[in-house]
């Protein structure tokens, strides 16, 4: 029996290799996301496959929505696509990691569902074995690269900055399904190192493990969302008066980045922090071209990374 | 237990359900929540801890996880016919991690979804995505590209969008579950 830690592929021994799998929000919304990746791993000395075909991982309300065995055979062909190749999955989308890898659990977990799918998959040629799982590129960054490879690639330092990270729910819980866990999923550190790594201050705060809001909450009730999401950016301003929000998930960054926007047009908000994902503050940091890599938001991001192209040169 | 699988649409109608004997909807409505993914719900012992920390009680919601379990559990047929609290799970699985008794209340949401499917009791956005999904293999999709060709690369993903043969593939599976049964979409 696999279980949800093992791991499938010899990449151990062998060069680094991961199927990029790029999800929905990131390939038509932030593709600059997909930028970021395309140029740090490579550089990191990661090889990337694009998995080619791949498709929605499928996010909740979809499949999941409907039954398992429909949600498990989606995530399933997606996963087979590295499975096939000896790789595994690796996403900057926490929908996508969760979904993957809780479909994977059900199916290790539940033979019966592993049958229903792997019969589904034969009428398209495949089968899953339940070996390739997606990792996380936080994970990747932080225990198959290291922080001290990540020092050493940076031409840019973010000393004197003052982050507030944002690692969002489906980095953490449920732990169970993941092959990665924190120590304490309810004080998740990996995200903090990872800045701090880059030079900057990363404090622990009050809200760091709130949601976001986006999702299934927003498009129920903006209302309802976008005062989650106050809450939030409020004790960041209050708390440690950030100059940045580092989210380790695209949809969190998607709506950190929007909902400032809004808040401030409404004027419940006066103020603006600019949100990256991490692996754009990553390859702003190893030099990348800024517009490739961070190009796409609705909160400025100028300032920031004047900042750091002109302060931080190391 | 998978109705993909044998074929035959469950009997499983929450209207009708309703106006059956007050004792018969609450045990069927338990029965259906616990087939349709949320096993453990009968360990449920209402503690709160899931409520505590859920993102929808916190915003406001009436029948988040602890609220809607009980609702299950003494079968509150109004609240649970017309309240759309599932569909605001953000799938965070908070509950899940702190839950003591292991109902995965999660599930508990998830399974209260796909009652609601039966009866067809759902958001407009999520036939939307499942659309999207079978069209394209995207529940997020866009046609406009600017953003692609912006950052430097191809307008086409290495997706099922720029994949016909991934797309039938994708087409065949969705085909296969229960979604081409419950006729939510049009699937040619
Ligand atoms: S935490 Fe578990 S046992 Fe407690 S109310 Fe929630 S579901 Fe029930
Ligand atoms: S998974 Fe849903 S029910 Fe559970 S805590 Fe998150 S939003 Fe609440």
């Amino acid at each position: 029996m696999v279980s949800e830690t093992e791991t499938v592929n010899e990449n151990e021994e062998r060069k680094l290799k991961f199927g990029l799998f790029l999800g929905c929000n990131i390939t038509f919304n932030r593709p600059d996301v997909e930028q970021a990746m395309r140029k740090i791993f490579p550089a990191l000395g990661v090889e990337l496959d694009d998995l080619a075909g791949q498709s929605c991982c499928p996010t909740w309300g979809t499949m999941p929505s409907i039954d398992d065995v429909g949600w498990c055979a989606v995530a399933a062909r997606n996963l087979c696509l590295g499975e096939e190749k000896g790789i595994d999955l690796m996403t900057a989308c926490n929908t996508c990691y969760a979904s993957l890898n809780e479909a994977r659990h059900k199916m290790l977990k539940n033979p019966e569902i592993m049958n229903s799918v792997n019969e589904i998959l034969a009428k398209i040629g495949r089968k899953y074995e339940g070996k390739a799982k997606c990792r996380h590129v936080t994970w990747v960054l932080y225990k198959d690269i290291g922080l001290e490879k990540l020092r050493e690639s940076i031409k840019y330092t973010l000393d004197g900055l003052t982050i507030a990270v944002q690692p969002g729910c489906h980095f953490l819980w449920p732990s169970e399904v993941y092959p990665d866990r924190e120590k304490d999923p309810f004080n998740p550190v990996v995200l903090r190192e990872l800045c701090e790594a880059l030079g900057a201050e990363a404090p622990y705060y009050t809200k760091l493990i709130d949601c976001c809001g986006i999702g299934a909450l927003r498009s129920t009730d903006p209302g309802k969302s976008f005062a989650l999401a106050k809450d939030k950016l409020e004790c960041i301003k209050e708390e440690l008066d950030a100059d940045l929000i580092v989210a380790g998930c695209c949809s969190c960054m998607i709506q950190f980045d929007d909902v400032q926007d809004k808040l401030r047009k409404e004027g419940k908000i006066n103020f603006s922090i600019p949100v990256l994902h991490y692996v754009q503050l990553l390859a702003i940091c190893m030099g990348f071209d800024p517009q490739q890599v961070a190009g796409i938001c609705v909160t400025p991001r100028d300032e920031i990374i004047k900042r750091i192209l002109e302060g931080g040169k190391r | 237990m998978e109705l993909a699988e044998e074929g035959v649409p469950p009997v499983i109608n929450l209207t009708e359900l309703a106006e059956k004997e007050k004792e018969e909807f609450e045990e069927k409505v338990s029965e259906l929540i616990i087939e349709f993914g949320a096993e453990n719900l009968m360990a449920c012992m209402q503690c709160g801890a899931c409520a505590s920390i859920c993102p929808l009680a916190r915003t406001g919601f009436e029948w988040y996880n602890k609220k809607l379990i009980k609702a299950i559990l003494v079968g509150m047929r109004e609240e649970l016919l017309d309240d759309m609290t599932p569909w605001a799970c953000v799938a965070c699985n908070r509950c899940t991690e702190i839950c003591p008794r292991n109902v995965t209340p999660f599930e508990v949401m998830l399974a209260m979804r796909r009652l609601m499917v039966e009866d067809f009791a759902l958001p407009t956005l999520t036939i939307e995505g499942l659309r999207s999904l079978y069209e394209h293999g995207h529940a997020v999709y866009m046609t406009g590209r600017e953003a692609r060709k912006k950052v430097g690369l191809p307008e086409k993903p290495p997706t099922t969008d720029s994949d016909e043969k991934a797309l039938q593939e994708l087409k065949t599976i969705l085909k296969n579950t229960k979604l081409a049964e419950l006729g939510l979409i049009p699937m040619e």
